[in-house]
């Protein structure tokens, strides 16, 4: 492998760990002299805590220390903290945001909360240890469901948040929107639930922190995303300054936005190795993954479209109620607010629209973003009472898209959301798409599928994204004198290939050897600036850092040639890796300006050794819009309820794509993640007792291979952005928009003839039977 | 997991007198469901007997007309015996569909069969086939083995060592599985030798049962039509949020005419 | 403390363990071979997946003191010095991972796979990965690995 080019498959340079098990993930990583470390969680979705006797747990052989609730608030440290875009409700007012220690002392709120620590010297003597642990609850009426937890009455979470209300807030024009819903000839409702789910990673979290007494300085290596933001804010509630703890991402099995969170443990664990001054290892089980994990999704919403007598949109209104869980998450209050108001109305012109959220708290773990983080909802709200619309008023599914879809010379638009949709063909990708999914042949496979019983759907959806996470990054690049590159950037890859795709650009921009490359990222002594993941963050910032580097690389390399050319810097053009002096015979290649950079003698004088080692910050002007359309067939089985999606089509509008495979990867990943949704998973507590119910594996119905369609995909690159240098348009999360609508509406498309108008998700087999039996 | 001591017999006789000398001594078999049990801290006991030592409890022998399989045969063995393929199909059959490929290489029919998950497929078999439960001091028949939730007849320290299967004339199982964790929701296990028609239902209620109204109906008229619309009572029946007792009561006379249908 | 004994990747390996020590545990924590990972405690996600004697097992749900005598392989125990095996080179060629984590039980489940059936289909595959989860990559990349490493395998 040598020169890549941008729009190439490279194969990925971490796969040769990967496969051979040379990964290093934060359980594979052990330090001399560590502790282990267990947490005790609360079996009670709420309760009073009168009281520890951790003399039982002290008392067993090999234990080091148990920190109670009751120590830690005598410890005197900080709150975990919420950083909520949505601040303020809709009259100004500021949320509620309640106080979320790290060991609950007096109160816990969820089952599964932390309100102990254990460290011993084996994991096994930790975990006996953990049961003796005597923590005197007095058990509380508990509320998990949404809706409930807002009713009169509703036992309450937080002493002073009336009516365990976080939250409410309003965007759009409701005025205007009341008055076009009034004046629509049609007006259809639906309501529906986007259900809680949890991101499952295979790899659980965990955190190894080693001490350095002499130095002061105590490395943390976390199962993490974020390694910035949350040193920072670990410091914060240790009372340290950053640059006591240096943060480090290890190799991380998966995120999904569900390990960009600050959580409780591992500041306890970086307290625990700090106080005893050896290190301490904390790694989640599974079922304290689903315990403690942030889960995402969760609304119970009411859309309501208004539409003219022709079809034609008017306007929108969706009323949701979300969830914050116990406390608010790392984003506080919107996910659900602004998360999920942005997209609203998708790729369809609307006069007006108006989105209004409450979200409470329940005694439920937090919720934090997951893949898509307010988008699947959103897509999923429009295209499902678009599909009801058309069911309802007798139009065709795909015609009444057809024809609201906006159309490419109604861009750049801001849409009533306030979102800016500068640029994209969404009736050229939608009309890609139903190209892909053989319409003409569906009558033949749907009679086939009769002749054995089966009922045959079809659904098309197309979905609007917007990127998000943090807006700047920075990457930085450092040479050897045998030309080898070293780039290391501030985003942060948990399993997207970073470490070829942004190597490739680099590659891609100075003519530089693949294999010469090296990556890191994820540690901020190395990345010391970065903002890890998230909102499809990675080739939007990451990769446009990586770019600007390179090109003030370039910049400076024609200065080292123009000295060897003897002529100006104006006269230097660089390509394929060269500078060179049109009209001339003079050349100079990238490896002869390295190490040209190196030699004092070969610069001009205005440069020092080590010149071309530059880090460049990139700031995004704002956000792009990724789109695209997805398609499905299902097979029902009526008899028993069962799905098969038997074929999946997909066009994305991703604008530049650096690396066909692993853009499809991401595709895949999300749609499967998305089928995940809308068939098999759901996050459930009992009503009554506030257990989990979906607590392992056995419950939780994770996609398995024979569950997954055939994927077909495609892109759509005529609608290049303008506003990134590259071009592109994250990724990451847009399986997670379109799966969950085009599946339920092909299965309603299947059963249309038995009357079935609605199905929540998850469509469980008994869900499906019922719907057919019960009209 | 609470520490025991490990033991590894050569023999059934050393392996009775393990665990009768231990102070709580429980024999394994495959171990797919003992460890995960150890692991959640369910059960301590102080002496784990492990049986994949004892030659005497593997190998499988087909007889006229009866199919013997060894206690300590795993699912992956009695899945891919030309023997049990040949002779009783719908065994084999049933073999593949437990767990998964991993489990079923370590996972027994002796030990499935002595621990009586309402959700395993085995004791379908077992009663759908009319078997025998041969064990280290008599043999019991399939219809008196399985007691209630998790109970069989098996007296304390008494172990398992062969299942004896007449072979049918025709057999079928049709399994409806968990989406989670691929259990039985309902399996089915249909069986006619001569007149005797035999329908042995697991997953639904606590323990495998003989749904009697579809033997009849079927001893008369072995089609899928003759028990369409026979429908279990579904009193007993679990009741969680993968399926609802009234839907497993329905999926019961599903699986129940599409085993029969498969059975040929 | 009972004693154990067996080869693992061609090497005679052994030691005095506790009776309760998992075999997932005795390769990762005692022979610090730490390829094989573990992802859930239901025996069911698959990223334990080593092969003892010849056959796929979940290490997690077995004791290492069952694996005493035995021939145990991890993935450790595939690639040829810096030359990858034929399935492992499939997984990278194909894009079968994203975050690794469960790659080396799929890879483990997928040469057992080849193995006991050179000529896979996509629906053998599908279902011959009933016991591995994935969760970044949606299966279809890995399904494509592991018919094109199956007959990479024949050579």
């Amino acid at each position: 492998m040598s020169k890549v080019n941008i729009r190439d498959s490279v194969r990925r340079t971490e796969d040769i760990r990967f496969v051979s098990g040379q990964g290093s993930y934060i359980d594979d990583m052990n330090a001399d002299g560590q502790l282990m470390g267990v947490f005790v969680r609360s079996p009670h979705a709420h309760a009073a805590i009168n009281g520890f006797d951790k003399t039982d747990a002290l008392a067993l052989d090999g234990v080091v220390d148990v920190i109670t609730g009751v120590d830690w608030a005598e410890l005197g440290f900080g709150v975990i903290p919420t950083n909520s875009a949505v601040k303020e409700n809709a009259d100004g007012t500021p949320i509620a945001v309640p106080e979320r220690p790290c060991l609950a002392a007096k109160r816990v709120r969820f089952v599964g909360e932390p309100v102990a620590m254990v460290i011993a010297e084996t994991v096994d003597a930790a975990r006996e240890a953990r049961e003796l642990v005597e923590v005197d609850y007095a058990p509380l009426d508990a509320v998990t469901h949404p809706v409930k937890t807002l009713e009169p009455g509703a036992p309450l979470l937080h002493d002073g948040i009336d009516g365990n209300l976080c939250v409410y807030w309003e965007l759009g024009d409701g005025d205007a929107t009341e008055t076009e819903l009034a004046a629509s000839d049609h007006l259809v409702t639906l309501e529906l639930h986007n259900n809680r789910v949890t991101a499952a990673p295979i790899e659980p979290r965990g955190t190894l922190a080693i001490p350095d007494t002499e130095t002061g300085v105590t490395t943390i290596y976390q199962a993490t995303q974020n390694i910035h933001a949350l040193r920072a804010a670990m410091a914060k509630i240790l009372g340290l300054e950053n640059d006591q703890l240096r943060h480090v991402a290890p190799d991380i099995g998966g995120g999904f936005g569900g390990k960009n969170s600050l959580y409780p443990e591992p500041v306890v664990t970086v307290y625990a190795a700090r106080n005893l001054c050896r290190p301490v290892k904390w790694v989640n089980d599974r079922s304290e993954s689903f315990l403690s994990d942030t889960h995402g999704r969760s609304q119970y919403t009411t859309v309501e479209l208004g539409l003219d007598v022709d079809g034609t949109f008017r306007a929108l209104r969706t009323t949701t109620v979300g969830e914050l869980g116990a406390y608010c998450g790392t984003v506080g209050a919107f996910t659900s607010t602004g998360g999920s108001a942005r997209t609203q109305g998708g790729v369809y012109a609307f006069k007006a629209m108006h989105y209004r959220a409450r979200a409470g708290f329940t005694n439920t773990a937090p919720l934090d973003p997951y893949r898509g983080a307010g988008r699947p909802e959103g897509s999923f709200q429009i295209e499902r009472i678009v599909e009801k619309a058309a069911r309802e008023l007798g139009f065709d599914p795909v015609e009444l898209r057809r024809q609201n879809i906006m159309p490419k010379t109604s861009l750049p638009v801001k849409t009533a959301m306030g979102l800016d949709v500068d640029c994209g063909d969404f009736p050229t990708v939608f009309e890609k798409t139903l190209a892909m999914s053989d319409r003409a042949g569906f009558a033949a496979r749907a009679a086939r599928s009769v002749e054995v019983g089966k009922l045959r759907g079809f659904a098309i959806a197309p979905y609007l994204e917007c990127t998000g996470g943090m807006p700047k990054e920075h990457a930085v690049v450092t040479f050897s004198e045998d030309g080898a590159a070293h780039l290391a950037v501030g985003s942060h890859s948990t399993g997207m290939g970073h470490e070829t795709a942004l190597c490739q650009i680099l590659s891609a921009e100075l003519g530089l050897d693949m294999n010469y490359i090296g990556f890191t990222q994820a540690d901020t002594d190395a990345t010391p600036l970065g903002g890890g993941h998230g909102g499809s963050r990675g080739m939007e910032l990451g990769g446009n850092a990586v770019r600007q580097t390179a090109i003030e690389i370039v910049e400076v390399g024609k200065q080292i040639a123009a000295h060897q050319f003897e002529c100006n810097v104006g006269e230097v053009d660089f390509e394929d890796g060269s500078f060179f002096q049109p009209g001339s015979n003079n050349t100079m290649s990238m490896g002869e300006a390295v190490a040209a950079s190196f030699n004092s003698e070969a610069l001009p004088d205005d440069l020092a050794p080590g010149c071309l080692n530059i880090g460049s910050t990139f700031e995004r002007g704002i956000i792009s819009i990724p789109n695209g359309c997805h398609a499905a067939e299902v097979e029902v089985d009526p008899d028993t309820g069962v799905i098969d999606v038997t074929d999946f089509w997909i066009v994305d509008d991703f604008g530049t794509i650096i690396n066909p495979l692993l853009a499809d990867g991401q595709v895949m990943g999300g749609v499967g993640q998305g089928l995940g949704q809308a068939i098999l998973e759901q996050a459930v507590y009992d009503g009554d007792s506030g257990q989990l119910m979906t607590g392992t594996f056995l419950d939780y119905a994770m996609p398995r291979a024979d569950d997954m369609p055939p994927m077909t995909l495609d892109y759509y690159e005529g609608s290049p952005t303008e506003k990134n240098p590259l071009g592109v348009k994250g990724a990451g999360e847009a399986g997670c928009c379109g799966a969950p609508p085009a599946i339920v509406n092909a299965v309603l498309d299947a059963l249309k003839d038995h009357g079935v108008t609605h199905i929540e998700m998850p469509m469980t087999p008994e869900a499906v039977w019922r719907s057919i039996h019960e009209t | 997991m609470y520490e025991f001591n490990f033991n590894r017999p050569a023999s059934v006789a050393d392996a009775l007198a393990a665990v009768a000398d231990a102070d709580d001594g429980q024999f394994m078999a495959g171990g797919q469901t003992m460890i995960p049990v150890l692991k959640q801290r369910l059960a301590m006991p102080s002496d784990v007997v492990e049986l994949a030592k004892i030659d005497d409890l593997k190998g499988i022998a087909v007889d006229g007309g009866t199919v013997t399989i060894g206690a300590m045969m795993t699912h992956s063995e009695v899945h891919n015996s030309s023997d049990v393929a040949s002779a009783i199909p719908a065994l084999a059959d049933l073999a593949g569909m437990i767990g998964d490929p991993h489990v079923r290489n370590r996972g027994t029919i002796g030990g499935s069969v002595a621990n009586n998950d309402p959700a395993a497929d085995y004791p379908a078999a077992v009663v759908g086939l009319g078997a025998t439960v041969v064990t280290d001091r008599r043999e019991m028949a399939g219809d008196d083995f399985f007691v209630d939730l998790f109970e069989t007849a098996l007296a304390e320290g008494e172990l398992i060592t062969a299942v004896r299967f007449p072979v049918p004339d025709k057999a079928a199982y049709m399994k409806f599985p968990n989406p989670a964790s691929r259990y039985a929701i309902v399996g089915v296990f249909v069986s006619q030798s001569g007149s005797d028609v035999r329908v042995a239902v697991t997953g639904a209620g606590p323990c495998v049962f003989r749904a009697v109204a579809m033997e009849t109906a079927l001893a008369s008229d072995f089609s899928a039509d003759a028990v369409a619309g026979i429908f279990v009572s579904g009193d007993d029946f679990n009741n969680d949020i993968h399926a609802s007792a009234e839907y497993r009561v329905h999926l019961v006379t599903v699986m129940a005419k599409r085993a029969v249908a498969k059975a040929g | 403390m009972p004693s154990v004994s067996m080869t693992v990747n061609g090497n005679a390996v052994g030691g005095d363990i506790e009776g309760r020590t998992l075999l997932v545990d005795f390769i990762r924590e005692h022979l610090r071979l730490t390829g094989t990972h573990v992802g859930c405690d239901t025996s069911q996600c698959g990223a334990c997946v080593v092969h003892v004697d010849g056959t796929s097992v979940k290490s997690c749900t077995m004791l290492a003191l069952q694996a005493d005598g035995c021939q145990v392989e991890t993935i450790e125990s595939l690639a040829d010095g810096d030359t990858l095996h034929p399935m492992q080179e499939a997984f990278r060629e194909h894009h079968g991972l994203q975050c690794g984590f469960c790659t080396p039980g799929m890879v483990m489940t997928a040469v057992a796979m080849a193995k006991e059936n050179p000529n896979l289909t996509e629906s053998d595959v599908r279902r011959g990965l009933e016991g591995n989860f994935c969760r970044c990559t949606g299966y279809q990349n890995i399904v494509e690995s592991i018919v094109a490493g199956a007959k990479a395998m024949q050579g």
